[in-house]
């Protein structure tokens, strides 16, 4: 089980150990960060789950889908960066990931 | 005082003054604190906005295995000790609805909602929207030729299981059949029946059951380019392959959880918009206005008033204490409307800030899977009502003039919306 670093929006940092058998998004939400949003779920539907990705890891995530795509073009502060955390499932590989949480715009 | 509070505490769960008016009741009961100890029914009953997601955010200390049959039936065990979560397994079955997808907890709910979570996509529904459309347009089209119509049942509901069930893929030949089960059958949280209600053979979830049983087998032989046939070969996030029994659970709970309480939306709105013509004309001025114009409805008048949770372990709740084993009533009606989150939360608004923020649709693991479709599906309906009429008025003829309406709502403790809407229509 991969441990990460979330970077909350007071700028502290919580070590969040993620089963990869769930998303980030749940990781997050149930670590009891709460200002993830997260408002519909994990149904793709909101972007309240927003994050911005350590770009070092970048290519160990699953890649984006067209809906992430879109619904993310929605959302204020879109950078290279950006992905909807109840999109990903993370293995092993991303021990040690920084993720930034976002404001919601 | 605490006393005086105690002795003229109506009760939620059969007071008929408190289903007409659910908002008058949370209010008179808010003064006790956002969340407060009920003696009457021997629960934790949670009105304040932050309690309610403190609540809803935390699976770790509350089951959810209580939400189908409400936090008033009594538990299937007596509660021993500090945790009471190998009781809650040992027993799920006796819980009324303990195997439906919303009583899940932990891993097992994890992996169904892993499945469902992939299903009302934007381009799933996108894809969809044309029959949405055309099945709406033809729908008011009927009813403003004929000058008006009983909303509920001669829109609303039809229009919604038709949604659905073109969306899962249920066979034309079968809608119907579908929809008499559904009808006959009360809603649920029923305040009238004299007996706890039960899934006897003739509840629509066992009758549809047996037919989604037939689906998920052939769609496992024929995949086709449909939900059911999606939610047949999908996979859980550890490669397995779930038993189709709890596919067909899945299909059939998806089928059943969006009738009543998207239905009740549409009449919640409508109504609203009847009673205020200067509302109905900005909303036709402005359509783009309409997703807002639901929001709010969904926060001053959503379609479900409350749901329930089961202290797992002893733990608290905005410092009140909660041992293992105490029921908790959520009720996300009064969250919607609470001060200390929600400024002049009387007042209709559709430009408050973070308005999406409600609670309607609840918050954290269990939150409404649905909720994208139901936006959708009332979104098209209203701007096709709106764009076809001139006027929408209630029907004085069934519920009386302005100042003393006669409106009635669906006996039940967890649905809010009328059972029915007689509308005058104007082209
Ligand atoms: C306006 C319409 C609707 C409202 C107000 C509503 C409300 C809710 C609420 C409050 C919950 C959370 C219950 C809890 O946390 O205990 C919920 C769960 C759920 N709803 Fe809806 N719902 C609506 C429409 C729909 C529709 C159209 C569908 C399906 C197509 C649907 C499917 C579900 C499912 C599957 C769950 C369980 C999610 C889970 O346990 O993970 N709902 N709904
Ligand atoms: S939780 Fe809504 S899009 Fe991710």
């Amino acid at each position: 089980m991969p441990s990460i670093n979330v970077v909350r929006l007071d700028g502290s940092v919580d070590s969040v150990a993620v089963d990869p058998e769930g998303t980030l998004m749940e990781a997050i939400r149930d670590a009891g960060c709460d200002e993830l949003l997260a408002l519909c779920g994990g149904c793709l539907s909101c972007a309240t789950c927003h994050v911005h990705i350590d770009p070092a890891f970048a290519d160990r995530l699953p890649p984006m889908s067209e809906d992430e795509d879109g619904l993310l073009d929605m959302v204020d502060n879109r950078s290279p960066h950006s992905r909807l955390s109840c999109q990903l499932r993370l293995d092993d590989s991303c021990e040690g990931m920084r993720v930034t949480l976002v404001e919601v715009g | 005082m605490e006393q005086q509070a105690q002795d003229t505490e109506r009760d939620y769960f059969t007071d008929l003054s408190v289903l007409r008016d659910p908002y008058e009741y949370f209010e008179s009961i808010r003064e006790r604190g956002g969340v407060f100890r009920s003696t009457l029914r021997n629960l934790v009953v949670v009105t304040g906005f932050e309690e309610s997601v403190e609540v809803l955010r935390n699976t770790e200390d509350f089951s959810s295995a209580n939400a189908p049959q409400g936090p008033a039936v009594p538990l299937p065990f007596t509660p021993e000790g500090d945790n009471i979560t190998d009781q809650i397994e040992a027993h799920r079955g006796e819980f009324l609805g303990g195997d439906l997808l919303v009583a899940y907890d932990g891993q097992q709910h994890k992996f169904s909602r892993s499945i469902l979570n992939k299903l009302f996509t934007p381009s799933r529904l996108k894809a969809n929207e044309e029959f949405i459309q055309s099945y709406s347009a033809q729908l008011i089209d009927e009813m403003v030729a004929k000058g008006g119509c009983e909303l509920i049942n001669e829109v609303a509901t039809p229009f919604v299981t038709l949604v659905i069930a073109d969306l899962l893929g249920v066979p034309a030949d079968d809608r119907e059949h579908f929809r008499e089960v559904i009808d006959n059958a009360p809603p649920p949280g029923n305040m009238e029946a004299d007996a706890p209600p039960s899934f006897d053979e003739n509840s629509p979830l066992v009758v549809m059951g047996t037919y989604f049983f037939q689906y998920v087998m052939d769609r496992r032989e024929n995949p086709r380019e449909d939900i059911l046939s999606e939610l047949s070969n999908a996979t859980y996030p550890d490669g397995s392959t779930p038993d189709a029994l709890e596919i067909v659970r899945l299909a059939t709970f998806l089928f059943g959880a969006g009738q009543d309480t998207s239905a009740k939306l549409l009449g919640n709105s409508i109504r609203r918009l009847a009673e205020d013509h200067a509302l109905q004309d900005e909303l036709r001025a402005d359509p783009r206005l309409i997703p807002a114009f639901i929001e709010e409805v969904l926060r001053m008048e959503g379609s479900t008033k409350m749901t329930a949770r089961l202290a797992v372990r002893d733990t608290s709740i905005a410092g009140l204490p909660v041992a293992a084993g105490t029921p908790v009533m959520i009720a996300v009606a009064a969250a919607n409307r609470d001060p200390k989150r929600w400024e002049n939360p009387e007042a209709f608004d559709m430009q408050r800030p973070r308005l999406r923020e409600h609670l309607a649709f609840g918050r954290g693991a269990h939150t409404c899977a649905g909720a994208p479709l139901a936006r959708v599906e009332v979104r098209i309906l209203l701007e096709h009502l709106l764009a076809k009429t001139s006027r929408i008025s209630l029907d004085e003829a069934h519920h009386g003039p302005q100042g003393a309406r006669e409106l009635d709502y669906e006996p039940s403790f967890i649905i809010r919306g009328l059972s029915k809407l007689h509308l005058v229509l104007a082209p």
